[in-house]
């Protein structure tokens, strides 16, 4: 390994200098690995990413129990990282990330700067809400296209492209895994307020109003699509409903949440859907 | 029944009457006598007492006005005058002659189809007479012209007949010239103004009498009895057998249009609607039975009624309970009173109908250049067009924080009568921002908050709005902002536009705001007559103020999406520009290439708007900004003893002189000077001629501060502001 150059690793041992991006898997702590929590243990510094994704309060409080202490690190420390750079360009730093560091596209934005200025690199994954996802839904994990996620609007703005995407993805066959935003202010600077099902519900459905029939999966209302939500995934309130949109934009309860938009379902896909029904 | 009480049950009558009907205003430069006239032709219809008139001043009926001595209002009278056995309904507005106001007067002409110009025999038309017909001839209001104080011009500065119908002539020929670059291309011609047709009047206001060529052969009043009268100071004689009121009114009524005239060529240029719709017909022949359509010119506070909104009906009628949209309103709304004004009185009536002007009450949410109808869905009039940009700023705070509700509701009543004031305020502290078209419009701004409504204010010490702009361009050096995240990155272009684009960008001829997808390519071809580049405008984004935002990328993968976002960050520059957070001016800002996230989640609000500001403002500083300062044009007429003294305190505040006429033992001072030097000038002008100069100002477009002075000028507005005093380097906006 040259020195002082980042290399992508996952299997250093914390000696020297450097940032280590963690893993912490998607909210439950059980679901940390050993070795995302030895790592963290010996770096002399921890953050707490707390901008991409959020962590339930209850697992916050016991962070500090599995890793040591830490601090918690908004947008700002993230997207002008130069402080968290130089602390690890002298000693050993841990970024804590809620699922898998390089599932958000902001942390590869850190690997290029760490890059840039010679500072040593290492990821530890950690298991994500989209593998969760997938694999609680029961479809067929080689049957998903690209995932999207709905953005807050704002005024006027409203991009339609994860709309187009879905329809796309469906008439390619392709089952879509949804994220929601997790910040309508889209500031980053406080503790998200992560968008209920209802609200995803009526945002694609502007976006629906807004693109010319650029499907024929438009041809029925959205609300009338069949979904699955999926809450919480990781912690101890996990839940996964299969339904109509309509019926899973009533659902009241959960804090963080993602859907499954199913193309036509093949094979077994279709009784493990109805499976996970709604009960009436 | 008094004669006033007569004439206003007259008046209600001959309202029906709608080729009976002239709408008109009286255009002039300020202390020309406008306001002496007005008052005159009102006394002439019995409105008010002859003794009276040329001392009351009616229209001027703000205590203020009176006080300086200046209109502020355009206030509307309604009078009736007598022809043959014919009665006449003339609906006057009256328009402020200092420019301070110049919002009003374009106002005031969309109500009126026909103009008096009023120039003075001594001064000739002014700069602002000028603007004001400008004005007019854009709105298609038809001029005939009134030289006032003949009688100065016979009695003090004695010339001979001979010398009086050169000076006319003179004074015609200019007015003409006017009329020929600014009326209507179907109207050029047979609006010139004569002697001959009787489209020209010449008199004396204050000494009520007036005279113009058909009234010559009517009354046998001739150019020598007309010397003699002056000469021997029996005016009153004169008065008597040419009265002025008279004069003009028969002018009005001959050569001025009736609404039904009028407005065949008229709406099409104030109505972008369907002509052949139904509403279209009924403005087009003034139809009193079509549906309604009003359009609010001014508003004002009544102490006892709240507010008036004061309008022209083009069809329909508006009665009291009737209920109506003021369009961009929320809900529709009841017309409380209906009245017709007669100078200060609003006199009450069951309904006025098309052709007049209107004063309604109980229609708060109308503001000036409102449409008032009856159908939610009608199409709107032409926005009002006004050539002012505010260039002084005053900070305004109640004393008393008990006063801050009271305060905030009556700032959002004057921005919305007086279009060419600026209001912004702070909710929280109280604090509030004016911005206006001088010193004096905001001094009598404060004045009204403090009288009419009551509440003492703290104010602030003026302060000049400069502009910021370019003095080059970063062709081929595109400057390229990144967003927060670093995975968007906008790369711009900015350059100068050209001076007759900016200008025409001031008018509003392309309008202002973000241009709709199909609007674009119209807009695009209005630039391509300018001499742009078509295929570039017609990617036009956004315009704001005399900025424009184009798309200049192709195929560039959802960049539609960011659409709004990057015109939001262009909106916050144009607010707000690099150098000293001052507004932008005259910049064409093109997007030539974007790097965009897939997922929309990576380049929202918070990503996109930071980064086009900074790629915006790179490339502005990249193309070496400039600071544009506001000046005024200024003329100065005082006694040749102390006019020394006059030269001396304009050269002093880096005014420039260029040209200094001499008149008898008048002496006249015409120059240009920079708006940030006149504050206090009044007051030194005044000492410096014991009191003896009349001086008029006119705000006169921007010129590039002197490069001696950018680095003071920005350091104390950027100080002011809190910001750092040193100007931002490029490199601040690179990452």
């Amino acid at each position: 390994m040259c020195s002082g150059a980042a290399r992508f690793t996952m299997t250093d041992g914390v000696g020297g200098p450097g940032l280590w991006l963690i893993g912490i898997g998607p909210g439950d702590l059980d679901h940390m690995t050993e070795r995302a929590r030895s790592v963290a243990r010996e770096c002399s510094k921890r953050f707490l990413e707390g901008y991409t994704a959020v962590l339930p309060p209850s697992e916050e409080e016991r962070l500090e129990s599995v890793v040591g202490s830490w601090e918690k690190l908004m947008r700002n420390g993230v997207e002008k990282p130069n402080k968290l750079l130089k602390l690890a360009s002298k000693r050993p730093v841990a970024l804590l990330i809620v699922g898998d560091p390089m599932q958000a596209t902001t942390h590869i934005d850190l690997e290029e700067r760490c890059a840039e200025e010679g500072i040593n690199f290492h990821v530890i994954p950690g298991l994500t809400a989209t593998a969760l996802a997938v694999s609680l839904s029961g479809l067929q994990s080689y049957r998903f296209g690209r995932q999207v996620t709905i953005p807050f609007s704002a005024g006027d703005y409203l991009p339609t492209s994860p709309l187009e995407m879905i329809c796309k993805n469906k008439e390619s066959g392709l089952h879509t895994l949804v994220l929601l935003d997790l910040d309508p202010t889209g500031m980053g600077l406080e503790t998200p307020r992560p968008m209920v099902p209802g609200e995803a519900v009526a945002l694609l459905e502007r976006m629906g109003e807004r693109t010319e029939s650029i499907s024929s999966s438009l041809d029925q209302p959205i609300r009338n699509w069949v979904g699955m939500l999926l809450s919480d995934l990781g912690t101890e309130e996990e839940q996964v409903v299969s339904g109509t949109l309509g019926e899973l934009s009533e659902i009241g309860i959960g804090y963080v949440h993602a859907f499954i938009l199913p193309a036509e379902f093949s094979g077994m896909e279709e009784s493990a859907f109805e499976r996970r029904r709604l009960p009436n | 029944m008094g004669r006033k009480e007569d004439n206003i049950k007259r008046a209600t009558e001959v309202m029906h009457d709608r080729e009976k009907i002239r709408n008109l205003a009286i255009a002039a430069h300020i202390d020309h006598g406008k306001t002496t006239l007005s008052d005159n032709l009102i006394a002439g219809a019995g409105m008010m007492s002859e003794e009276l008139a040329g001392k009351s001043r009616v229209l001027d009926f703000d205590d203020q006005e009176s006080a300086r001595g200046i209109t502020i209002n355009a206030a509307s009278a309604s009078m009736v005058h007598t022809v043959g056995t014919d009665d006449y309904l003339i609906n006057l507005i009256d328009t402020p002659g200092h420019v301070d106001f110049g919002g009003d007067v374009t106002r005031a002409m969309r109500a009126v189809d026909g103009c008096i110009i009023l120039t003075c025999a001594v001064e000739g038309a002014m700069p602002q007479t000028e603007t004001v017909v400008r004005q007019a001839l854009k709105e298609k209001v038809k001029p005939v012209l009134f030289i006032n104080k003949v009688d100065r011009l016979i009695n003090e500065l004695q010339v001979t007949p001979e010398d009086m119908m050169s000076r006319f002539e003179e004074q015609i020929t200019k007015v003409n010239t006017l009329i020929r670059l600014f009326a209507p291309p179907e109207h050029k011609i047979d609006w010139q103004v004569s002697v001959l047709d009787g489209t020209v009047a010449f008199g004396s206001a204050f000494h009520n009498w007036g005279i113009t060529a058909p009234y010559m052969q009517k009354s046998g009043v001739n150019f020598t009895q007309i010397f003699e009268y002056c000469h021997n100071e029996e005016q009153k004689e004169l008065a008597k057998k040419a009265p002025v009121h008279e004069v003009l009114l028969d002018m009005a009524v001959d050569k001025l249009p009736s609404p039904i005239v009028a407005q065949k060529y008229r709406i099409p240029n104030i109505w972008q609607g369907d002509l052949e719709s139904e509403t279209g017909m009924a403005m087009l022949s003034c139809d009193s039975e079509g549906p309604l359509s009003l359009m609010i010119t001014k508003i004002w506070m009544d102490p006892h009624a709240g507010e008036v909104a004061v309008g022209r009906i083009y069809s329909g009628t508006i009665k009291h309970g009737d209920s109506v949209w003021a369009l961009g309103g929320a809900k529709s709304e009841r017309v409380q009173q209906v009245s017709m004004m007669v100078g200060s009185d609003r006199i009450q009536v069951p309904e006025v109908s098309s052709g007049n002007i209107v004063a309604l009450t109980g229609v708060r949410s109308a503001a000036a250049g409102v449409t008032v109808t009856r159908d939610e869905d009608a199409t709107p009039f032409e926005p009002i067009r006004h050539y002012s940009e505010p260039v002084v700023t005053v900070a305004v705070e109640p004393k008393s924080m008990k006063d801050l509700p009271k305060f905030i509701d009556a700032l959002r009543t004057l921005g919305k009568a007086d279009a060419s004031l600026e209001v912004s305020t702070n909710q929280e502290t109280g604090e509030a921002l004016l911005a206006g078209m001088g010193e004096l419009h905001l001094e009598i701004t404060v004045y009204r908050l403090e009288e009419e409504q009551g509440i003492k204010v703290t104010v602030s010490e003026p302060i000049v709005v400069y502009r910021e702009s370019i003095s080059s361009n970063n062709t081929g050096r595109a400057f390229e902002g990144k967003s927060p995240n670093r995975h968007n990155r906008f790369y711009i272009e900015t350059e100068p536009l050209p001076d007759d684009v900016t200008d025409a960008l001031r008018e509003g001829t392309f309008g202002d705001g973000a241009v709709r997808n199909k609007d674009a390519k119209g807009i695009g071809d209005r630039f391509a007559e300018f001499g742009m580049n078509k295929d570039l405008m017609r990617k036009i984004y956004a315009i704001n103020g005399t900025n424009v935002l184009v798309n200049d990328t192709k195929g560039i993968q959802n960049l539609h999406e960011t659409r709004e976002l990057i015109i939001e960050g262009f909106n916050d520059v144009c607010k707000k520009g690099p150098v000293a957070e001052e507004p932008l001016m005259g910049v064409m800002v093109r997007l030539v290439d974007a790097k965009l996230h897939e997922d929309a989640i990576h380049r929202g609000p918070a990503q996109t708007i930071p980064a086009v500001r900074k790629a915006v403002k790179g490339a502005l500083l990249r193309s070496k900004s400039v600071i544009f300062e506001p000046i005024q044009n200024i003329r100065i007429d005082a006694p040749n003893d102390v006019i020394g003294g006059v030269t001396r305190e304009v050269t002093t505040r880096r005014g420039v002189i260029e040209d200094m006429p001499i008149e008898g033992n008048t002496a006249s001072v015409i120059g240009v000077m920079p708006v940030a030097e006149s504050f206090g000038f009044s007051n030194d002008i005044r000492a410096a001629t014991q009191g003896r100069a009349v001086w008029n100002t006119e705000n006169a477009g921007y010129v590039h501060l002197p490069p001696s002075l950018f680095h003071k000028v920005t350091a104390e507005i950027r100080e002011r502001k809190g910001l750092k005093s040193e100007i931002p380097d490029e490199l601040q906006y690179t990452d």
